[in-house]
């Protein structure tokens, strides 16, 4: 029976912790066919869920509510926050570089109305750079950069439609960078996302 | 309040503690997809994952005053998650989730992009095959990017435990989608 377990180095290899090319010739093949039949099948498509849920979760907290509380209690224990506040929308800091006449950029825009947005990073000593975002389903193949020159600027041009978008970047395959130069969030399992905002109706980037 | 002008999860998690119920609603808005995927993958369909989702976050309004740090609502939230996920295992055969594969992934057209849609439900498939902590350290890992150190973390637990586990996973994996 062909033994199925794979040897530690390529298991290193698959967590990212060691280099493919510091492996001897017999084991890269194998751990490249690991990679293929593992990391490359992956889903990172983000999931989002059906409209109707925040309305069906409300009403279960709200009916839940209604036992708890007397009403005289949450007259007097009005909201410490105004209600102004939950609509002022996010906004993010200029960092990018907007380009007004599409033409060379690496994406093609999806949408009649989108915003050309060049990000850079610079990252001497990396092999290679890609950018992954919720623009792009955060596959980190889809959108690699282009190194400019010899002094380790990398870059890529991407459509992005109106809207606020998380992003980051990925280099050497392996370790995620936010963008040094954008505001970032969390995005829930401590880490950091860049974010930029788009508004095509003038081109601005928030 | 943030930079952005939004209000942080603690202010609103007091608000809710105060008896503005409705304040939940923002909270609700700003976690309902942030760990969809990961339930997803967990579950075995986005159906499961909506409501896994909406059962936590009830539970969560219901016990909102066990949240010790209101401005980590959303570490608390994930771990109500998680549980619910690891119950719903529990009650569940993998098998009955199999049917639900193709919700996970993405529908696609081309003919490269069909080979990509099978090797993706292929390795779906076989996730749901490992037990509960070992999908779940490769989902956290290699869906949502997390190190071993934040996983460590999040879950209270060692890093040499999650490497084990981790590298038993992937030798299931190997052996399920090898299989003639």
């Amino acid at each position: 029976m062909k033994n199925r377990e794979w040897n530690d180095q390529i298991k290193q290899v698959l967590d990212g912790e060691r280099e493919l090319e510091s492996l001897p010739p017999d084991l890269r093949r194998d751990a490249e066919a690991a990679r293929r039949l593992l990391l490359d099948a992956i889903d990172r498509q983000p999931v989002t869920l059906s409209p109707a849920l925040d309305a069906r979760i409300m009403s279960r907290v709200r009916s839940r509510a209604a036992g708890r509380w007397p009403r005289t209690w949450r007259w007097l224990s009005a909201p410490t926050i105004p209600r102004w506040a939950m609509l002022v929308p996010v906004a993010a800091a200029a960092l990018l570089v907007v380009l007004t006449r599409p033409g060379q950029q690496a994406d093609r825009p999806t949408q009649a109305q989108a915003v050309y947005v060049r990000f850079e990073l610079y990252a001497p000593r990396a092999s290679r750079v890609s950018l992954a975002g919720t623009f792009n389903r955060w596959d980190p193949a889809a959108t690699p950069l282009v190194r400019i020159g010899k002094d380790g600027m990398w870059t890529v041009t991407v459509a992005l439609p109106s809207g606020q978008h998380q992003y980051g970047f990925i280099v050497d395959g392996r370790n995620w960078v936010p963008d040094p130069a954008a505001p970032t969030v969390d995005d829930g399992f401590g880490r950091r996302n860049s974010v930029v905002s788009v508004n095509t109706n003038n081109g601005r980037i928030l | 309040m943030d930079h952005s002008g939004a209000p942080s999860d603690g202010s609103v998690v007091r608000a809710v503690l105060s008896g503005d119920v409705d304040q939940f609603s923002v909270l609700v808005r700003r976690y309902r997809d942030r760990y969809a995927r990961y339930a997803a993958h967990m579950l075995g369909s986005i159906d499961a994952a909506e409501d896994a989702v909406q059962d936590a976050m009830v539970r969560a309004y219901t016990h909102l005053a066990q949240c010790r740090e209101p401005d980590n609502f959303a570490g608390w939230f994930f771990l109500i998650l998680r549980n619910r996920c690891f119950a719903e295992r529990r009650r569940t055969r993998w098998e009955s989730d199999l049917e639900n594969i193709g919700e996970v992934a993405a529908p696609e057209q081309t003919e490269s992009a069909l080979e990509r849609s099978e090797a993706v439900e292929g390795l779906q498939r076989a996730l749901l095959r490992l037990t509960a902590e070992q999908r779940e350290v490769f989902v956290l890992k290699h869906v949502e990017g997390l190190s071993y150190d934040e996983i460590a973390g999040r879950l209270s637990t060692s890093v040499a435990a999650l490497k084990m586990r981790m590298h038993r996973a992937y030798d299931r994996l190997r052996e399920l989608l090898e299989a003639p």
